[in-house]
């Protein structure tokens, strides 16, 4: 059955009703698109909110004809709009209602839905000095141009809407070619895709059947889009102050201090309080001594997130395949968190414990290799003792495997960095030596034994500075101990100063100002490694 | 506070300074992009000047930024500046490494262009 659509009051309610629904069935995904342009996974909320005020304007209504029903439904949007995409729709709908409250008693065709989808377009482009393109605005200004093209044949309107609804898809797919925060996070606008299902909700009302979407988009989202920065503070609270002669600027210099997203707007009888704040009930009662309060509402928002990220890690899809693999051969839990951080996403990593006095066995390293889920693997030992487990590992493994020689912790990570999964075991090898190659690597530690070192006696149980495997400086002041090692690293043009801080952690800060002041350009990352053994491994590269 | 005031965060390597001026062109950059900002009012400012009606400001170790503007002429005037502040403290935090202690929006005006 089709039914058209005219502006009587029954058929605006019935194609408002059909929008939110649409709306809200799309309601959590939506939210979970939202990075722009604050990620905070609000959107389809807002969004919905503000339908729904309009929703509700249609329903109170008691217009008599067009121009008034245009009126209370933008008044409804205006005073309903949520958050930034709601502000924007509710100007779509101002736009629109402007055109349509204009058109006399004549049926709603083809050509006056171009002309209202045109004034939508207007009115919402007007409000903003700088349009980003990529959001609702984009998408609202294709469907214009979709119906502009369209009305001159004078489709059905019907067919109309599924025609714009088709090209709402096409815009909404296209909006991280055009804004760069979504593709990072590899995701489509939330606000386009929140007025595309209105619109799908609006066509499904008037065709009498649903309009699907076109094809099942596969949404690939990435984990840039879960681990978006959020608020730091747990409860959003919103409550509404009424009394007489209430002071909105001394209420919002109480509230201040409570936390951040403080919102406090009104006048003398009512005002209405936002904040985003660790102690909700501190706010109530600042609202109780400034007068009566009503309509709270505290939401966690920290609950609303880990349910967003759950979602969207289910969501995740499966890596594609990887060619090779890697075994690292680690000591330390710190150290193990950073081969795992330089994995993530490139590729397979098997651990192997162990280290300058825990060597793992040949057959340890194989069943690491055979444990991956790779075609190829490259094995990092290290340690230069390991080497000889891993070539015997790599000559019985049943698969390709290449062994780079990385002979400490700093050095393997140098490999790591130029490790990709997607390339295959010799391609990375070769990579992986290189980088190698281009990193100078030291050690500081406690000498098991007494030692001589350039004549002079380093006694067991005193600090031992090596520096590419060669002792270079030693005593009991581990600061000396350890500035002698890293001045040798920065021998020519290094730029980057790697510290892996051992289990037993000495203080670093002298260290580090010394470093800083005869070594000015160089940048210094200090990192928990949790070895044993090394007080400090170092690489410089 | 005068441009070219200095805002430090410190690490164990020393301190990297930010100046007002950085911060300001930020908060303008931001501002001009969010929906329902038609103009920064101006306010002492000269008219071309990036950082034009906005004032940043120290508070302890973090920044408190108050900015000027102009919303268009029939939008929901807390929503659209609820929306300027979250995103203009979020893009400093996110740029800067700054604590942004409060961010004031203050409209000075309403303006109906077309």
């Amino acid at each position: 059955m089709k039914r058209a659509l005219n502006g009587d009051l029954e058929a605006v309610r019935k194609s408002v009703d059909a929008a939110l629904a649409s709306l809200e069935a799309n309601r959590a995904r939506i939210d979970d698109l939202n990075v722009y342009p604050v990620p905070d996974g609000d959107t389809g909320t807002n969004l919905t909110m503000t339908v729904r005020a309009v929703d509700e304007a249609v329903d109170a209504t008691s217009a008599a004809d067009r121009r008034s029903l245009a009126r209370d439904v933008a008044r409804g949007a205006l005073m309903g709009a949520r958050g930034n995409s709601g502000v924007i729709f509710s100007q779509i709908v101002r736009g629109a209602a402007d055109v349509l409250g204009e058109t006399g008693a004549a049926a709603i065709d083809a050509d006056a839905v171009a002309r209202a989808l045109r004034g939508a377009t207007d009115a919402a482009y007007r409000a903003v000095r700088r349009p980003v393109e990529g959001t609702m605005l984009s998408v609202i200004r294709e469907l214009a141009e979709e119906a502009e093209s369209q009305a001159p044949s004078q489709p059905v309107l019907g067919d109309l809407l599924v025609q714009l609804v088709r090209r709402g898809e096409e815009a909404v797919a296209r909006t991280p070619e055009q804004l760069q925060i979504l593709r990072d996070a590899g995701v489509v606008d939330a606000g386009g895709a929140g007025l595309l299902e209105l619109v799908r909700g609006v066509a499904s009302y008037v065709t009498g059947e649903p309009v699907p979407e076109a094809a099942p988009i596969e949404e690939h989202l990435s984990f840039d889009a879960i681990h978006q920065e959020l608020s730091r503070y747990t409860y959003c609270t919103v409550f509404l102050v009424e009394g007489k002669g209430l002071d909105r600027e001394q209420l919002e210099s109480e509230l201040e201090p409570l936390g951040d997203s403080l919102l406090v707007v009104g006048d003398e009888s009512a005002i209405k309080v936002h904040v985003h704040t660790d102690d909700p009930g501190a706010a109530l009662s600042i609202g109780t001594r400034a007068g009566t309060i009503d309509r709270i509402e505290i939401a966690n928002m920290h609950e609303q997130t880990l349910e967003r990220e759950e979602r969207l890690l289910a969501a995740v899809p499966d890596a594609p395949p990887a060619v090779s693999g890697v075994v690292a051969v680690v000591a330390g839990e710190g150290n193990r968190l950073l081969f795992e951080s330089l994995a993530e996403s490139v590729g397979p990593l098997a651990i192997v414990e162990g280290g300058q006095t825990m060597n793992p066995s040949t057959a340890d390293l194989l069943r690491a290799v055979q444990s991956l889920d790779a075609a190829e693997a490259v094995i990092l030992p290290n340690n230069s003792n390991i080497v000889l487990a891993a070539e015997h590992a790599a000559a019985h493994a049943d698969r390709a495997v290449e062994v780079v020689h990385a002979d400490s912790i700093p050095a393997g990570l140098a490999a790591m960095v130029a490790f990709d999964g997607s390339r295959s075991a010799a391609d990375n090898a070769r990579e992986m030596r290189e980088a190698v190659s281009a990193v100078s690597t030291g050690e500081v530690t406690i000498a098991s034994r007494d030692v001589q070192l350039n004549g002079i006696a380093i006694r067991k149980g005193e600090w031992l500075g090596l520096a590419g495997g060669e002792p270079v400086a030693g005593g009991d002041d581990f600061g000396d101990v350890t500035y002698a090692v890293v001045d040798e690293l920065l021998q020519g043009d290094k730029e980057l100063l790697t510290l892996l801080v051992g289990e037993d952690e000495e203080p670093l800060e002298a260290l580090l100002g010394r470093i800083a002041d005869a070594h000015p350009s160089v940048t210094v990352d200090v990192q928990e490694g949790g070895q044993p053994h090394y007080a400090l491994l170092l690489s410089a590269e | 506070m005068e441009a070219g005031h200095a805002h430090a965060l410190s690490s164990t390597l020393g301190r990297v300074t930010i100046s007002s001026d950085v911060v300001a062109r930020i908060v303008g950059e931001t501002a001009r992009e969010c929906y329902g900002i038609v103009a920064m009012a101006g306010r002492k400012w000269l008219p071309d000047r990036p950082t034009r009606g906005i004032e940043i400001g120290r508070d302890g170790d973090g920044v408190t930024i108050d900015l000027h503007v102009v919303v268009e002429y029939g939008l929901n005037l807390a929503e659209v500046a609820s929306t300027v502040r979250n995103r203009v403290g979020y893009e400093v935090g996110r740029l800067t490494g700054l604590t942004v202690k409060a961010v004031e929006v203050h409209i000075d005006d309403v303006r109906r262009t077309g």
